[in-house]
């Protein structure tokens, strides 16, 4: 690329758009405002937010869905600060994410200036890097650079700190070619002797488990996973994470494991002879407590990120790399090894059958004849089908919509996994949106959650942004009042939100230039959730108003093993009954 | 429990040993000695951690320190052996 002179901000937007972005989320202030001029006049599409969280939640939204970075953008001082939050929640589960932040001019750095904020400092503990850009000069290669550690090895947030003056002085621009740093070249090929190692460990198994974890759906491994599956013929879990990696309807597929997975998953893993550990690290919220966890398993564990074996729990086999090399690399090696030696997984494949069957997710109807929960978001997936996509925030309703929907397809289900952002659903449902237009894209929201966030439904409305949003409106937190309930002898204290009085929501959503709607009655929920289908050109907000009591079964209390997993209150399952 | 010495080569620029000191704060692991010093390459810094770990913590240290982006390489000093224990978590790029 030749050299061309430019201000720094032109030189910005020029890397940007060097480096393939498309859009990007954000909100100009003081410090920014130098690049804000050159975007004016850009390719890039830029959605103006109302808050800076929204940008950042919106491009791990986007990014989740298409594959590609995710790009926000804010001002120094409290722009940047806003924007910590969704940068912690992409370190979290594993989103590529560049952020780009304004900073005060270079001489001001370190005076306590006018919306000053050391944000590289604040980020440095979970940003997977950070710059800090005082030199126009430096801005294409820090880009470049950024962009490459996003997307690359396992993904994560870069956030670029420029300063004003950097933005405003004039430089040469030429964008990089190619990337080189000394201390990141991450793995994609796994060693071919671990490859043979685990294959040979999984033909001495009589009870493996596939663990599946996020890694699967970042590495787009659901063909190769399926076929893998289906050539040992073992049982699947899918984390909360990983939902949509392998297919619901599949039957070696027993759910969701963890602290709110199935009878059939949990006790699979934690009777399993070997876990075939796929892009998954063994989250406190997966193992229970952990001395108790699968405590027969031998482990393999894949992952791409060299740090993450052997963290949590000793791995008897290691295979360090890209998913797609691993699984692609693994599946020859599988089928030499059982052409060899064929272990009869049939003793265990009826066992967890039988525990499938026995202990189906379930609910039940609320006595009082009010709206069960659960039983919307059932009809929101049935209705919706195995395209749409769901974006949901954090508590009950989050766990019911990765309990009742069933999902076929990777990246159709987005969440805050790891940090557990409430808030989450409406900004990342937008970048979803933004980034599958001619998808529909369901918020399956609480009432507490959108509480948080629902501005960004004012970018929704003016930049045709068409989400639908469910709210799960039970005047609680309904999660925290669970605990309350189970944990703390029903003492409520300060989880009422009364948000069947205040707000109302349809209301809301109409002065933000969306559709409200109401439901309260499970016989009008099939009709609701198809008017709200019908309706493509504006936002739809429904509020669905639910039974306040409904609780999320079955359930591993913190800190508790595996092996105590609860169906109902002060109800374990018939173990006496299940061969074992 | 004994003492290791890690020598940790790094890149020359601003940040770094906060990037180092917070990666040990916030995983809970403490630093009994550092020093940073320069090396023959203007571009690099040399620090030597000592850390008073050993077995699984101590991999873990190693493993979560080579993922910091200015984090080049990574050698365990041993008192009584000629030959320094490398470690390569991130082997070659192979992509």
């Amino acid at each position: 690329m030749e050299m061309s002179q430019m201000n720094g901000a032109s030189s910005l937007v020029a890397s940007l758009e060097a480096a393939g972005v498309d859009v990007m989320f954000g909100i100009p202030g003081g410090a920014i405002l130098p690049a804000y001029d050159p975007i004016f006049s850009s390719s890039i599409r830029h959605i103006l937010v109302r808050h800076e969280q929204g940008a950042g939640h919106a491009a791990t939204g986007y990014a989740q869905v298409t594959g590609r970075v995710g790009v926000c953008i804010a001002t120094s001082g409290p722009g940047a600060t806003n924007l910590v939050t969704p940068l912690a929640d992409a370190a979290m589960d594993s989103v590529p994410v560049v952020a780009i932040t304004g900073q005060v001019p270079s001489v001001a750095i370190g005076t306590d200036a006018f919306q000053e904020a050391d944000i590289r400092g604040i980020t440095m503990p979970f940003a997977k890097h950070n710059y800090l850009i005082t030199d126009p000069a430096d801005i294409p290669r820090a880009i470049a650079e950024a962009f490459h550690i996003a997307s690359t090895g396992r993904p994560g947030p870069v956030l670029v700190d420029i300063a004003k003056d950097a933005l405003q002085k004039m430089t040469d621009f030429k964008y990089p070619t190619s990337v080189s740093l000394k201390g990141y070249q991450p793995k994609s090929a796994p060693d071919a002797q671990s490859i043979t190692d685990a294959a040979e460990l999984i033909t001495q198994s009589s009870k493996p488990v596939f663990y599946v974890g996020g890694g699967a759906i970042k590495a787009d491994v659901s063909r190769e996973l399926l076929e893998l599956a289906q050539i040992l013929g073992a049982p699947v879990v899918t984390t909360l994470m990983a939902r949509g990696a392998f297919p619901d309807s599949h039957p070696l597929h027993l759910g969701m494991p963890g602290m709110h997975g199935t009878v059939a998953a949990v006790t699979a893993l934690q009777k399993a002879d070997l876990l075939i550990t796929l892009g998954a690290r063994f989250d406190d919220r997966v193992t229970g407590k952990l001395s108790t966890f699968a405590v027969n398993a031998k482990v393999i564990h894949a992952d791409i990120d060299p740090a993450e074996i052997g963290k949590n729990r000793f791995a008897d086999v290691a295979v360090i790399g890209d998913l797609k090399h691993t699984i692609t690399a693994l599946i020859p090696a599988l089928k030499l090894a059982l052409a060899k030696s064929r272990p009869d997984l049939t003793p265990w494949l009826r066992q967890v059958n039988a525990l499938k069957a026995s202990y189906p997710l379930g609910y039940d109807a609320p006595k009082d004849g009010s709206l069960s929960p659960q039983y919307v978001i059932e009809r929101l997936g049935k209705i919706s089908g195995p395209q749409t996509i769901f974006a949901a925030g954090v508590g009950q309703h989050q766990m019911w919509a990765a309990q009742f929907v069933s999902y076929e397809n990777p990246r159709t289900w987005l969440n805050s996994g790891g940090l557990g952002t409430m808030g989450y659903a409406v900004p990342a449902a937008m970048g979803a949106k933004v980034g599958a237009p001619d998808t529909t894209v369901w918020a399956i929201d609480g009432d507490g959650c959108f509480q948080m966030t629902n501005q960004e439904l004012v970018t929704c409305a003016l930049n045709n942004i068409p989400i639908k949003v469910a709210i799960i409106n039970n005047e609680s937190l309904g999660m925290v009042r669970q605990w309350q309930t189970l944990f703390y002898e029903g003492r409520y204290s300060n989880t009422n939100l009364e948000s069947k009085r205040v707000p109302n929501f349809p209301m809301l959503a109409e002065a933000m230039g969306c559709v409200g709607l109401s439901c309260e009655r499970a016989e009008d929920v099939d009709a609701t959730i198809e008017k709200a289908m019908s309706i493509n050109d504006q936002p739809v907000v429904v509020d669905f108003r639910v039974h306040r009591d409904a609780m999320v079964w079955p359930m591993v209390a913190a800190g508790t093993s595996n092996d105590d997993i609860m169906i109902a209150r002060e109800t374990a399952p018939d173990w006496d009954s299940q061969e074992l | 429990m004994a003492q290791h010495t890690l020598e940790v080569i790094v890149e020359n620029s601003p940040g770094v040993l906060a990037r180092v000191a917070g990666l040990f704060s916030r995983r809970a692991y403490n630093i009994e000695r550092l020093s940073v010093g320069p090396t023959s390459d203007p571009e690099t810094s040399k620090m030597d951690i000592v850390v008073n770990l050993e077995g699984h913590a101590l991999e873990q240290v190693i493993a979560q320190l080579d993922k910091l982006i200015n984090v080049i390489s990574i050698q365990e000093i041993l008192p009584n052996s000629a030959q320094p224990v490398i470690h390569d978590t991130q082997p070659d790029y192979t992509n």
